[in-house]
């Protein structure tokens, strides 16, 4: 390590951070919250007793989960055009992602709905709830607290693949870093670098997911 | 109980909510919409291709083609737009119309001319092997055969290391390759002798050197779709910036030496 290197290091901190700052975090947190949306109602047509609406929702998953996401990234931006439909870098990795984590946290979030204890749905129809009214205020607040470490694996896995969107034209973290790269020739150092804010990005996250499971605690029936 | 799942249900929306506040600031700059704008000449280009297609220390993106196809859209009277992209996303980029032009030192080969429509060349340079410094058994093309070479998949250097006789690895770019043979992980790799005498004097690397010059000269132009009405418009501007000496002055400034013709 020489004085320049350290000198490149200082000096990339600043960009590299408005990389995530711009690209990957905004990504992350769309993503994901459009793809939990997804998930959830994938989830319950998986749970419906229509043939039509379960087979719908099984296809979906299967696609999504049998499928590289570079390759549904690369459908979705280079493929999409010949049939008419351009959809600019940025929403087109909201898309994938956002449909890459529909496909995965659905299954999350079915079986997480199906851990809850029958006598639950029992108990609640017995004091005259109806199905929607059992899923709202019984079912899914204690599945919510099941869900959380598997989907929380989900969301961090998340923060991480928003990379492959530097193939896209997105500017995104890892993006930055291979452009300050390039002219410098010093990739080992920039890679290194974009490590440790994903990293650090995930520590947080870590972090928010321990307080959430404490505070979700009190939705589980003992 | 009731206002707890409430708020559960909300916290997606809330998420969202808080991330769209987040990236309006930063949302990239849009693309163009599919067909040739009027005002508009849409660029594609590496940005991690230096001294060609790069950004400078301010972030900025310079470099040679930068700003030969500046001068280009200048006197045609465009507004440039320059969209950033993987050397082997380049090409799908111009077919899916999210820009109209490359400007990448796109060396112009029959397999190429055969699909896109080419502009005059701008620069001509020659083909160069890179080997690991102590490495004296590679001194021309016939020593490649059987060797291990990276090139980045569709590049034309690709092409010349599998008619040697070389396995080719896929890597993202030269800096790459060049990583690679320092680690000895591969034997050689193929690149223009421009971007490969820049990278000897940026980086001061002295683990690679360059073997032997391949030979042929190749022509580097502007890659455009098929039948573009904007080829003949470009070659025009070409050649008024070639008289006037802006090319020679381009070329000066990133090479030392006229490197255009």
């Amino acid at each position: 390590m020489t004085g320049d290197t350290w000198d490149l290091v200082a000096s990339s901190i600043g960009p590299l951070l408005s990389g995530a700052i711009r690209g990957t975090i905004p990504l992350t947190l769309i993503s994901f919250a459009i793809g939990l949306v997804l998930a959830l109602v994938v989830a319950l047509a998986r749970l419906s007793r229509r043939r039509v609406v379960s087979g719908v929702a099984r296809a979906y998953i299967s696609v999504i989960r049998g499928t590289p996401l570079l390759v549904q990234l690369f459908i979705i931006f280079y493929a999409l055009p010949s049939f008419g439909v351009v959809i600019d870098p940025f929403p087109s990795a909201v898309v994938a992602f956002s449909l890459n984590v529909g496909g995965y946290a659905a299954e999350t979030i079915r079986a997480a709905i199906l851990s809850v204890p029958k006598g639950q749905w029992e108990a609640a129809v017995t004091v005259g709830m109806d199905h929607t009214l059992t899923l709202r205020r019984v079912v899914l607040p204690q599945a919510v607290r099941v869900a959380v470490p598997p989907l929380s694996n989900t969301f961090i896995s998340l923060v991480k693949d928003t990379s492959l969107a530097s193939t896209i034209m997105v500017t995104e973290l890892l993006r930055k870093a291979q452009e300050i790269a390039a002219p410098t020739y010093e990739f080992m150092t920039l890679y290194s670098l974009a490590a440790v804010v994903y990293w650090l990005i995930c520590l947080v996250l870590s972090t928010g997911q321990s307080q959430l499971e404490r505070r979700l605690d009190r939705f589980v029936a003992h | 109980m009731l206002r707890t799942s409430h708020r559960l249900l909300a916290l997606p929306v809330i998420l969202a909510v808080g991330a769209l506040a987040a990236c309006s600031s930063g949302d990239p700059a849009p693309q163009g919409e599919g067909s040739a704008d009027a005002e508009v000449l849409r660029v594609g280009t590496e940005g991690t291709y230096s001294p060609f297609s790069f950004h400078d220390t301010d972030g900025e993106l310079t470099g040679y083609d930068v700003e030969v196809v500046t001068a280009v859209a200048d006197e045609l009277g465009l507004e440039v737009e320059f969209s950033e992209t993987t050397w082997d996303s380049i090409f799908a980029g111009l077919e899916a119309e999210r820009y109209d032009v490359v400007a990448n030192q796109v060396t112009i080969n029959d397999e190429r001319a055969a699909v896109y429509d080419f502009s005059e060349p701008y620069t001509v340079s020659t083909g160069v092997a890179v080997v690991a410094a102590d490495d004296d058994t590679v001194t021309s093309l016939d020593d490649v055969a059987g060797l291990t070479a990276a090139q980045s998949a569709t590049s034309n250097w690709s092409q010349v290391a599998k008619d040697a006789g070389a396995t080719v690895e896929g890597v993202e770019g030269f800096t790459q390759a060049v990583t690679l043979l320092t680690q000895g992980r591969i034997d050689v790799t193929f690149n223009d002798d421009l971007a490969v005498l820049d990278y000897l004097k940026q980086s001061g690397d002295t683990s690679v050197k360059i073997a032997f010059e391949t030979g042929e000269t190749v022509e580097q132009a502007f890659a455009l779709r098929k039948d573009s009405e904007l080829t003949a418009r470009i070659d025009e501007a070409l050649a008024t910036l070639r008289a006037d000496g802006t090319l020679a002055e381009i070329s000066e400034k990133w090479f030392g030496e006229d490197v255009s013709q």
